[in-house]
This record gives structure tokens, C-alpha cells and sequence, in this order.
């Protein structure tokens, strides 16, 4: 058996000449929170799906649970579970007619069914009625139905596709506490999300741009590495702040400054850090914070761009 | 397929049996629909005339004009009226009050009497109503033949008689011709549309790529589509048989067994149509457009149900040989009316089952090349 749960060298899924997915080669541990973050049509969707065994690498190579697509992907599609972001499950079905139907796909017993719901929707902490039609849930209940649908059958791995796109922010972090209870138990999630907060909650993040991999560490590192020199962010507190943004930007110790919402965002050598910190206007607070995964996001993707 | 799971399909088709029960669309259509068809070809649109209203404008006021009328009226065919003023006949016409204007001139009686001469009467007709008055025409000459008989008293020798016997339908019947015809508009109808709707709405509503990420293949996604609609459109046909046979008392001189087989290759047709639409579509709005126009149409009106395909251009000739409801038009009307066996029926059922195979063959092979990347 293959160490990794996921592998993946120079894969490459074209549709016609368009690129979608170009070269990617990495690899996932069993039992990680592993996340694909980028912009629309960066690749994320093309390459999870490829990994689910819905799209054949046109060229490279993949092994998902030590399988591949030889038998038309058929064996490795039954050691995965797959979440897509447009269709969760049957809105004209109820919720016991949905789990039976997913089980009835993967051919699972009713035996195994009726084991397996009353695990999950403990698990989901499902309080609705099991004959409820679908359609009357709310959304983030709707979300955490299809997670329990995708892992009926128990898979090692679950692919997640933007599963929380629509849903309220609580909704957001109770699935996500779901996801890490799942890794606990050994499982391996792979993800695809926009929002930052949520990137943030995987081990490792492979950050994609036109369907390359543009980087690929730990939030944590890749802040670290994005960002060696200190940054700083900048509040003008209702004053212009314009006259002493053209002050920095001539200041050789100063690398960057990037607009942030109201504030701005200043990137400076370590060595002129103390010269900047002091030299801020009074009535303005000018202070070093950490980066956040959407400073890293910025610079490395939509920095390249320009 | 050799690893054909039919649990697999089994859950698809139970899956959609729950979505047919829940849509109130399509059970109204598959329900409503053979209902609606039954009442509105096998009641309302009646292709006999009966009782066809002729004014009469008796000029003679005989006893013969008056024995002449009641010929008339006794056919069946004609309800005779007389107009409040006789001067403004015409005008009845033109309100399409009346379908003829019968005029008998004053010296009928007497002329008729006279041995040696004809006593004429004029019929004036809506030329504008093609049907009718071609109908009425057809009835013409046997109330001749009744009013020369009765009124002179003695039957005129004719040197050639010419005896029509209509075979299978001796009255002539259209409701025998055109309910078991409803088999196939509806057959046509609920296999084409129904199924070209589900497969879209997969498509749709992204649901085909979850059936995808499960080890399903797509020949169970199929089989498990279709059947419930095959079960539908059997549903149909036995629905049309009994109001033929019990509603409209349409004798059924063929094999049961042929009948079934025939109509299940008909679906087949249709099923494999309306999966191709969907395959190509893949849009449910689309998908009920392509197929009324594909399957409502021709089964109404290029299939001979209600225009006979002999009196279309000679392009139709060929064109309708292409397509599925003519030929199981042939085959309902044949075994319905005419007790026809597999030996009569060999070419249109041949037809049939080549239409099958490459509709069967074309839909299977776009829906797995989509399917299987």
C-alpha cells in the first residue's frame, strides 16, 4: 500500500487547447486537511475532479489510494467520496430516500445503510425529521446531508469541491469542525475553497493560478515565506494619508505598499522597520501585524498579473 | 456489459419512480395526457357526419317533396330544416347555419309522375368546408338510389352495379381507425418527452456528475432511467386498449403478444430519441422543445393518424419512411382491425427494429463518450 494518499506527478487535463490543469505534481498524506485555493478557472474544480476519477489526465500521471484509471476508474471511484459545489442532493426526495439512493449506488446493504445513518447523522448531529423533503432544509443542514451522503459508503478520502459556497458563516464553522473530526478518525480531505478564514483550517495549501501550481506549504510557512521582510498595516483613522504614503514610497527601505480596504498595507526591509514604525504622522497608527493568508493570496496570484 | 449491476439500476429507477410521484407535471402528463387524447379524437373530432343540417326550400309543397325530405332525414346522415323565410335562404348559407341548401322546384311532384322524364332538385353547398362537403357527396348517391326507388315505386335497372364491401371496418367506423391509432401518438408522446426531461434535469441540475463519482456505469444509469418510462408507456397503451375496446368497442382481431412486442419496440424507439435529445441538449427547456417537435408532430401528423400518407407529396413518402410512428401506425391499425400476424406485418416491424437498433446505437454511444472521459 502507497504511503500517500493521494499522488500526483505532471498531471495535465486539456479540453480542446485550453490548459486546465498543467503539470501538477504533489502529494498528499493520509489523515490531511489538504487545500486547493485560486481564482475562478484556476484549475481547482478540473484537478479535483480529475482525482475523483470523473476526468483522465491527458497526460502524467495520479494514484488515488494507490489506484489509477486503468479499470475506467471504476475501483478508485469506490475508495473516494465526492462533494461537487452545484448539486448536493435531491431537493424532491426526502432525507432517508437520499441516503438510500447514495447507498444503493455503491450497492451497501441495508444493513450497512441503517449502521451507517445512524452514525452519521449522530456525527452531522441531524435533529429533522428522517422523512423531511430535502427541499424544506436549510442550506448549511442541506451541506452537512450531502457530507454525510458522500462518506456513506466510508471512504479514505473525500473530495470536497467549494462544499460551503451559499452557506452562513456558522453554518461554515460547524462543517468545518465536521471535516477536522473526519481527518482525526484518519480520513483525508482534499479541498477546494475561496474563503480565506477557511484555507487557513488546512495542513497544507497548493495555491493554483491558470492551472499551475504556484505554491504549495503549510499556512503558516507560506506567510512566512511570502512575506520575510516585516508588514505593516497602516490607519490613517479618518485622516489623508496620501501625503505620507508618497513619503514611504520614496523611502528605499520600504518595499511595497499595497491598498487594504480603508488601510494600506506596507511592506519594508527589516533593517528600516524601526525608521518607518517612527515616523508615522500623529493621529495615524502605523503597527507590524502578521500576514494573512489573503496578503500571501494577493502577492502570489494576483501580484503575478501585473 | 459483462459486470452489469442490476441493484445499481434498481436504485436509479426506484430513485426515479419517487421523482415521477412527486412532479405533479409529469403525472398529469402521463396520467392526464391518454385521458384528454381519448376523450378529444375518440369523442369530440368525429371524422363521420352525422346529422348534417340542410335547409330545404320546398317550392313543390307535394306530398312527393315532402316523402323526398323525409329520405333525407331517415339516411341518418342529414337533419332537414325548413327556413322562416324562404326568400333568404341563401343567407343561412352564408351564416354557415346550414351545410347545403336543398331546392325543390314547384313542378316535382308533377314532373316525377310524368312517365319519361327526371324530376331534378338542386343542392347547393358550402364549397368552403372541403371536408364536409366531400362527405356529404359521398352520401349523395345512395339517397338517390333510395329516393328513385320509393318515390317512382320501381327499381331502375342499372347495366353495371359496382358493390363496395368495406373489409375490417364495414361501417366504416373512424373511431376504429383512429383510436388504436392514439397508441402511438401517446406511445410517441411520453417515451420521447419524459425521458429527454429526466436526463436533462441530471445534466441540469449537476446531479449526473454525483451519479458519476460512484462506480455506476452508464449502461445501468440508462436502464435505470428508462425503465419506470417504459412501465409508463405501457401504462398508456393499456389505457388506450381498454377505452378502445370497452369505451369505443374497436374489435381486437390480432395477437396480443405481437401487439406488446411491438409497442415495446416502438418505446424503445422513443426512449432511445429522447435520450439522444437529452444527451445533446442537456437542458430540460430545450430538451421539451426538440422533442415535441421530433416526437409530437410526426406521430400527429406524419404517422397517417389523421393524413393518409398515400395523399401526401411523394417527398413525405420517403421522408415518413424514416420515422418510427408510421410504421407503428401500420402495425397498431393492422393488428387492431385486421387481425394482422408477423407475416403481414414483417416490413413495418422490420422498420421498426432497424429504427431501434441505430437510434438504440447512436444514443448509447454519445451518452457513454460524454459520460466516460
Amino acid at each position: 500500500m502507497s504511503p500517500a494518499a493521494v499522488e500526483v506527478m505532471e498531471l495535465t487535463v486539456r479540453f480542446g487547447d485550453f490548459t486546465a490543469v498543467d503539470r501538477l505534481s504533489f502529494a498528499v498524506e493520509r489523515g490531511e486537511i489538504f487545500g486547493f485555493l485560486g481564482a475562478n478557472g484556476a484549475g481547482k474544480t478540473t484537478a479535483i475532479r480529475t482525482l475523483c476519477g470523473l476526468l483522465r489526465p491527458t497526460h502524467g500521471s495520479a494514484r488515488v489510494a494507490g489506484l489509477g484509471y486503468e479499470d475506467g476508474g471504476r475501483a478508485l471511484k469506490g475508495r473516494v467520496g465526492y462533494m461537487s459545489q452545484r448539486f448536493t442532493l435531491y431537493d424532491d426526495l426526502t432525507v432517508d430516500e437520499n441516503m438510500s439512493f447514495a447507498a444503493g449506488l455503491r450497492k451497501l446493504s441495508p444493513e450497512v445503510l441503517a449502521r451507517r445513518t445512524e452514525e452519521l447523522f449522530e456525527f452531522i448531529g441531524l435533529t429533522a425529521p428522517r422523512n423531511t423533503l430535502v427541499r424544506h432544509l436549510a442550506g448549511g443542514i442541506k451541506q452537512e446531508l450531502a457530507l454525510a451522503a458522500a462518506i456513506l459508503h466510508d471512504p479514505e478520502i473525500l473530495f470536497l469541491d467549494e462544499p460551503t459556497s451559499g452557506v452562513s458563516p456558522v453554518a461554515r464553522i460547524r462543517f468545518w469542525k465536521l471535516i477536522r473530526n473526519l481527518t482525526e478518525k484518519g480520513k483525508t480531505v482534499i479541498v477546494t475553497t475561496h474563503y480565506m478564514d477557511e484555507a487557513e483550517q488546512c495542513g497544507r495549501i497548493a495555491l493554483m493560478r491558470s492551472g499551475r501550481l504556484i505554491a504549495l506549504d503549510s499556512p503558516a510557512e507560506l506567510k512566512e515565506r511570502t512575506f520575510p521582510e516585516p508588514l505593516l498595516e497602516l490607519d490613517a483613522q479618518g485622516r489623508d494619508p496620501d501625503d505620507f504614503l508618497n513619503t514611504l514610497r520614496r523611502n528605499p527601505g520600504v518595499i511595497d505598499v499595497q491598498p487594504y480596504g480603508s488601510r494600506h498595507h506596507v511592506t519594508v526591509r527589516s533593517s528600516s522597520e524601526e525608521a518607518v514604525l517612527s515616523s508615522v504622522p500623529a493621529g495615524m497608527s502605523l503597527r507590524r501585524i502578521p500576514p494573512s493568508l489573503e496578503d500571501v493570496f494577493l502577492r502570489l496570484v494576483e501580484g503575478k498579473d501585473r | 456489459m459483462i459486470s452489469f449491476k442490476f441493484s445499481r439500476a434498481r436504485s436509479i429507477a426506484l430513485k426515479e419512480i419517487r421523482h415521477i410521484l412527486r412532479d405533479p407535471f409529469t403525472v398529469a402528463l402521463a396520467l392526464g395526457l391518454p385521458f384528454i387524447l381519448v376523450i378529444f379524437f375518440g369523442y369530440a373530432i368525429d371524422f363521420d357526419m352525422k346529422d348534417i343540417r340542410l335547409t330545404c326550400v320546398d317550392f313543390d309543397q307535394s306530398r312527393a317533396s315532402r316523402q323526398l325530405t323525409e329520405i333525407f332525414s331517415e339516411s341518418g346522415y342529414f337533419k332537414i330544416g325548413f327556413p322562416e323565410r324562404p326568400d333568404l335562404f341563401l343567407q343561412e348559407l352564408d351564416q354557415e347555419k346550414t351545410a347545403g341548401v336543398l331546392i325543390v322546384k314547384p313542378d316535382f311532384g308533377k314532373t316525377l309522375s310524368s312517365p319519361g322524364q327526371t324530376a331534378k332538385v338542386q343542392l347547393l353547398l358550402d364549397g368552403a368546408d372541403n371536408s364536409k362537403t366531400s362527405a356529404i357527396l359521398s352520401y349523395l348517391p345512395g339517397i338517390q338510389r333510395a329516393a328513385a326507388a320509393r318515390l317512382t315505386g320501381l327499381k331502375r335497372q342499372e347495366p353495371v352495379k359496382l358493390r363496395t364491401r368495406f373489409l375490417f371496418n364495414p361501417e366504416l367506423n373512424s373511431r376504429w381507425f383512429v383510436v388504436p391509432g392514439l397508441a402511438t401518438v401517446l406511445i410517441g408522446l411520453i417515451s420521447i418527452l419524459l425521458t429527454a426531461l429526466t436526463v436533462a434535469r441530471e445534466w441540469e441540475n449537476g446531479s449526473m456528475e454525483l451519479l458519476l463519482s460512484t462506480p455506476v456505469r452508464p449502461l445501468e444509469i440508462i436502464v435505470g432511467k428508462i425503465l419506470p418510462y417504459v412501465a409508463l408507456g405501457l401504462g398508456g397503451v393499456l389505457f388506450v386498449y381498454l377505452a378502445a375496446r370497452i369505451g369505443f368497442r374497436v374489435p381486437f382481431h390480432g395477437s396480443h403478444a405481437l401487439f406488446i412486442a411491438a409497442c415495446l419496440m416502438f418505446i424503445m424507439a422513443g426512449l432511445s430519441q429522447g435520450l439522444l435529445i437529452s444527451v445533446v441538449t442537456r437542458q430540460q427547456q430545450l430538451a421539451m422543445q426538440l422533442s415535441m417537435i421530433s416526437g409530437l408532430l410526426p406521430s400527429l401528423l406524419l404517422s397517417g393518424f389523421i393524413f393518409p400518407i398515400e395523399s401526401m407529396p411523394v417527398f413525405f413518402h420517403y421522408f415518413t419512411a424514416i420515422l418510427p410512428p408510421r410504421w407503428f401506425m401500420v402495425i397498431a391499425r393492422g393488428i387492431f382491425l385486421k387481425g394482422a400476424g408477423i407475416g403481414e406485418l414483417i416490413g413495418p416491424l422490420a422498420a421498426l427494429l432497424v429504427m431501434d437498433i441505430v437510434l438504440m446505437t447512436a444514443a448509447t454511444k454519445r451518452f457513454k463518450k460524454d459520460l466516460e472521459p
